[in-house]
Formats: structure tokens, sequence, C-alpha cells
């Protein structure tokens, strides 16, 4: 549905997309998620023809793109800040594009209004409904177009975190209900992981890794995907040996050693072993588990990490973080010094190679 | 803007009653009352017969039609050529667009006598528009208030162009509006306060206009002759009462227009 072939973008000297390549289906939610700064949203103007690419083809729907004025590319953005008409009420926000576009609006207004829930809204004065709300009116003023596509630059950004939430859930409702192809860029995992039938993490102007969000959260092929995402637990090492029967293999980095699921690998076969914060048990003394990963370490440091508790643990070096909840960090009455077990499954490392 | 107030309400009652405030307020104090006198003295130098004896002569009546006639076709060109110029500077940045941005200041800066020599000049025996032949005439009047006037207008224009956030422009464009529905929609609306204060500062201008019109148009009564022209006229013939008359009609109708303009953007504010 919407393809980009080789884009290259600079602005003076310094180069904003480089060769990037996108591919995004119908009727699927695409979320690009990337760092600020990394290009997103110059990929969204140049999508929009509100950026003009340096090289490189933009196809939607089978079209090709390049050159042709925003207006006449039928592709719905949804800003930041949301950047609604201060000076019309609504309904004439929503009714601009109809008329822009000659287009016949009996009811339609009306309907754009109701499928975002701000019924009976028409007469008010965009610029004093809550910030929300304003992002309603600009999906409905986009929707009532009918656009070959949707294209939303982090439209929940400035959003205070409840109304996100919520606005995130409709937002996804509504894409589901009409169906239409969406573009969504955001720099927030959570909204990625959520929203999206796809992602792909962006990096220094072109994309490191697309895929669904299981695959992009827990099976990332790429380091820096895995760091993105919040994978803590970043190891350098070497495959000894491969045990089929047991289905697992054997992993030794420089300061301790773990088992995998088996992997068809070569031994000696250098890898990245990765580990989720939150897929690590930590107790304090040793407790027998059905884990395959047992490993000794030091508690160097306890802090909040949103509503969990981020605890880090040096094990002959090596640095671990691990997230449990705030009730368990109570319970074992951990103390900064405390000799502490970890313990993760086989399934829990997952290894880049 | 409340922690603006806030501050400034610190600072009034941090000072008030120390010998430094009260010393720079007997200053501006007395800057106030010269300046108040001075008004008050064009005021008392009438009575009411004797203003409207004077504003009912015809030479006077010529001179007040002409400076409205020639301020308001001056206001209407500011406006044809000085919002798409403030447009293109608001909106293009490109090499040497600081040098443009200069050259709408110069008629600023420079002496209106200055400007009307220019004027003079361009369009005398030997200038480039020599074949318009505007000297004397009521054209020359409103070249030179156009030269001397319409930088206010692109000045406040483009201020307001500038202001308007280019996501809503992109907003309309990616909604199917072309350039010239956007503007015509979007832009101008958006701008249309900032539009005002050009038109109010470039009609007050114009009016009060003297040492450019003097220059390209002489002062002949009856044909060149606007107010701020006749108000010297007669200041400098001793006929002082013509003169009071002229310039207090002046200040009332600008101060009147001034009044309606604000209203009238004040109650349209598009922020509510």
């Amino acid at each position: 549905m919407i393809h980009l072939d080789d884009i290259c973008k600079s602005f003076g000297n310094e180069d904003v997309l480089r060769s990037l390549n996108l591919h995004v289906k119908k009727g699927e939610m695409f979320v690009l998620l990337g760092a600020s700064g990394c290009g997103k949203t110059t990929a969204l103007s140049i999508i929009a023809g509100l950026e003009k690419e340096d090289s490189g083809d933009v196809y939607v729907d089978g079209t090709l793109m390049n050159g042709l004025p925003a207006e006449k590319r039928e592709i719905g953005f949804v800003f930041q800040n949301n950047a609604l008409f201060p000076h019309l009420n609504v309904h004439e926000n929503v009714e601009f594009g109809l008329k822009a576009r000659r287009m016949d609006n009996r009811g339609k207004v009306k309907r754009a209004l109701e499928i975002v829930g701000l019924d009976g809204f028409d007469n008010k004065n965009p610029m004093k409904l809550s910030g929300g709300e304003q992002q309603r009116v600009a999906l409905a003023r986009t929707l009532v177009t009918e656009p070959r596509c949707i294209l939303m630059d982090e439209p929940l950004s400035n959003l205070d975190a409840i109304v996100r939430e919520r606005l995130r859930y409709e937002m996804k409702r509504i894409q589901k209900e009409i169906g239409i192809t969406s573009i969504f860029v955001t720099h927030d995992q959570t909204e990625a992981m959520m929203l999206g039938d796809r992602i792909a993490v962006m990096n220094k102007g072109s994309i490191e890794e697309s895929g669904t969000p299981e695959k992009i959260f827990y099976k990332p092929d790429k380091e820096f995907v895995a760091r993105f995402i919040g994978m803590k637990n970043i190891f350098n090492g070497k495959i000894v040996s491969l045990d089929e029967n047991e289905g697992v293999m054997n992993i030794t980095t420089e300061n301790f050693d773990l088992t995998a699921v088996f992997m068809p690998l070569d031994e000696g076969t250098h890898v990245k072993a990765c580990i989720r914060p939150e897929e690590i048990i930590l107790m304090k003394s040793n407790q027998k588990m059905s884990a395959r990963n047992e490993i000794m370490g030091k508690i160097v440091s306890i802090f909040p990490n949103g509503v969990l508790m981020r605890i880090v643990v040096d094990v002959c070096g090596s640095s671990f973080s691990v997230d449990i909840t705030r009730l368990a960090e109570h319970n074992m009455e951990l103390k900064i010094g405390n000799d502490v077990v970890l313990t993760f499954k086989a399934c829990s490392v997952h290894l880049i190679s | 803007m409340v922690e603006y107030v806030l501050f400034r309400q610190r600072l009034r009652s941090m000072y008030s009653g120390s010998s430094f405030y009260i010393l720079f307020s007997l200053i501006a104090a007395i800057f106030f009352g010269f300046i108040l006198s001075i008004i008050a003295c064009l005021f008392t130098a009438t009575s009411i017969t004797e203003f409207i004896d004077e504003i009912r002569s015809p030479e006077i009546i010529s001179s007040i039609l002409i400076s409205l006639e020639t301020s308001f076709v001056v206001v209407i060109l500011a406006l044809f050529f000085g919002i798409p110029t403030a447009y293109f500077l608001a909106t293009k940045q490109f090499r040497g667009s600081s040098i443009l941005d200069t050259l709408i200041d110069i008629p600023i800066i420079f002496p209106p006598l200055v400007c009307g020599l220019a004027i003079l000049i361009a369009f005398g025996g030997q200038g480039v528009f020599r074949h318009f032949e505007v000297l004397f005439t009521i054209k020359g009047i409103i070249i030179a208030q156009l030269f001397v006037a319409s930088p206010f207008l692109i000045r406040s224009t483009r201020t307001a162009f500038e202001s308007i956030n280019p996501d809503t422009i992109n907003a309309a464009r990616t909604l199917g509006a072309s350039e010239f529905y956007t503007f015509r929609k979007i832009s101008l609306p958006l701008a249309r306060n900032g539009i005002i204060s050009g038109v109010v500062m470039t009609w007050s201008r114009a009016l009060g206009e003297f040492g450019a019109t003097a220059m390209v148009a002489g002062c002949i009564p009856y044909r060149t002759e606007t107010m701020t022209i006749g108000i010297y006229m007669h200041a400098m013939s001793g006929n002082l009462g013509a003169s009071v008359a002229l310039s207090l009609f002046l200040v009332g109708f600008a101060f009147i227009m001034l009044i309606i303009f604000k209203s009238y953007g004040r109650y349209n504010d598009p922020s509510g």
C-alpha cells in the first residue's frame, strides 16, 4: 500500500534519511518507533508531500507520488500539536477538507464527529477543548475526507498519561473499524507495542528492523533494537556445546555461563545473549528451581523503575538489571551488598548471532 | 503571562516607598506633565466657534479631502503590494533575504525629506520614471506617502504571518487545500489582527506625512495641499487659527480611527 524505495533526505550537511525502505500493507497499523531526531517525522512529511525527497520513490496504492503536491495526494496527516484552525469552530474545522476538495458533505461531518466521540461539539471553539478532545477533532477532520491512508506524527505525546492511554485504545478501535492503512510515529515503546500490527525501529535515518510487536520486543535480530526496547542485559558470549537431546546449548561469557534453547548454530559461534530484566527471578537464598540458569551475584544498587523496582546485581564484574515488584523488594528486605541468586529459564535467553 | 504579572506585582511592592522609587516616579511625572501641557496648549488655542469657522473654509475642506483621498488610496495600494511581500518574507528563507528585509526598513529609517528627494529625482527630468509625470500632482502625493508608510504594514503583517504555526498550513494542504485556498482561508484570517494594526499605522503615517509629500508634490492650495501641508503653510503665514483647527481635526480623526480598528480587532480575535 505504502512503499518507500531508497528515500534519502538531508538538511544542509545533516543526512536525516539514509536510504529508507518501508513497506506498509493495506489496512494495517504500522508503527515507526525511534528516538527523537531519527528521521521519523521527516519520513512522514515526505510521504505526505510536505517535504521533498532528495532521491528515492514514494508509492501509495501503486501510484508514484514524487512531485505531486500535498493537496493532490489524498493522504491524511495528524500532527503532534493537532494543528487545528483556531479561527474556525469544531464543525468548520472538520468541514474544511470537504470544502477544499469540493466534496459532498451532507451528514459527513456529523458522522465523523460521532466516530471520534465528539457528537454535538460542532459550535465549540477548538482552542477551548482539552488536549485529548483537540486530537479527536484533528482525527475527525482527517478521516472525513476519506484519505487513502493516514499518517500520525506522535499524536498522543503531548497528552497526559490517563488521556493518552484512553485515546490510544480508541485510535486502535477506530483504525480497525474503518480499516484504514495507517503509519503511526512514536518514541514510546508501550504505545508501539499496543498499537502496532507491525513495528519498524528507526535509527539514524533508516530502518534497523521491522516485524510484529512480539518479534521486535522479545526476539529482535539487532543489538540496537534489543537495547532500544529495553533489554538491559546483553552479554557477548560464545557457544561452547550443543545438546540436541535436551534441546539446549551452553554459552560462556566473560564472567559466567548460560544455557539457552537449542538453535541450529555451530559450536564456537559468537553470539550476544539478551535477557529481559523482568524475566529474571531474584532470591536471597539458593532454593531449588526448575530454571536452567542460576547465577550468584551481589546487589550494587536499588532504585524505582516506573511501577517496578530495578535491582542492579554485579556478577563477577558483569552487571545484571532485574525488575521485581515493590512488594517483593520489600518482603525480601533487599539491601545493597546482599548476596543474591538470579535464576531464569533457558527460553528467556534470546540470542543475537 | 501569569508569572510575568506576578513578577511585576512583586517588583511594585518591593520598590514602593523607597527613595529610589520616589525619585524615578518624580522624573516620570515631570516628563508626562511636559507632554500633557503641550497637548493641552493645542486644545486651548482655539474656541469651538473659531474651530467651526476655520474648518468650513474651502481651502481647509479641500486639504482634508485631499488627505483622506490620498491616504485611502495609499492603504489600498499598501495592502495590495504589502501582503504578498510580507508573506514572501515570512515564509521564504534564502540567500539575501536579510538584505531584502533591511530594504523594507529603509523608508522607516531614512528622513522623509530624503525619501522625498529620492522620489523627486526618480520622477524628475532625468529620472528613470520621468514619463509618469507625477510631480506636483495627487499621484505624487500618493507615491510619496506609499513609499514612506507601506513598510509599517509590511512589518506588522509579516510578523503576523510568521507567528502562524507551519503545521496549521501543512494541515490545510494535506486536507486538499491548494496554496491559494490555504492562504485565503487560513493564513489571511489568522494574520488579520497584524494586518489591521498595519493598516492603522500605515494610514496614520500617510495622514501625518509631511516631508516627502512637500518635496514631491509641492504646496499648491486646492491641488496638492494635504492637511499636514496646510498646517505648516497656515502656521508660517501667521494664520494660526486655521493651523490649529486642521491639527485638531487630524488628531481627532486619527484617534477615532484607532478606536474603531482596535475594537474591531479585539471583538473578532480568532483565539477568543
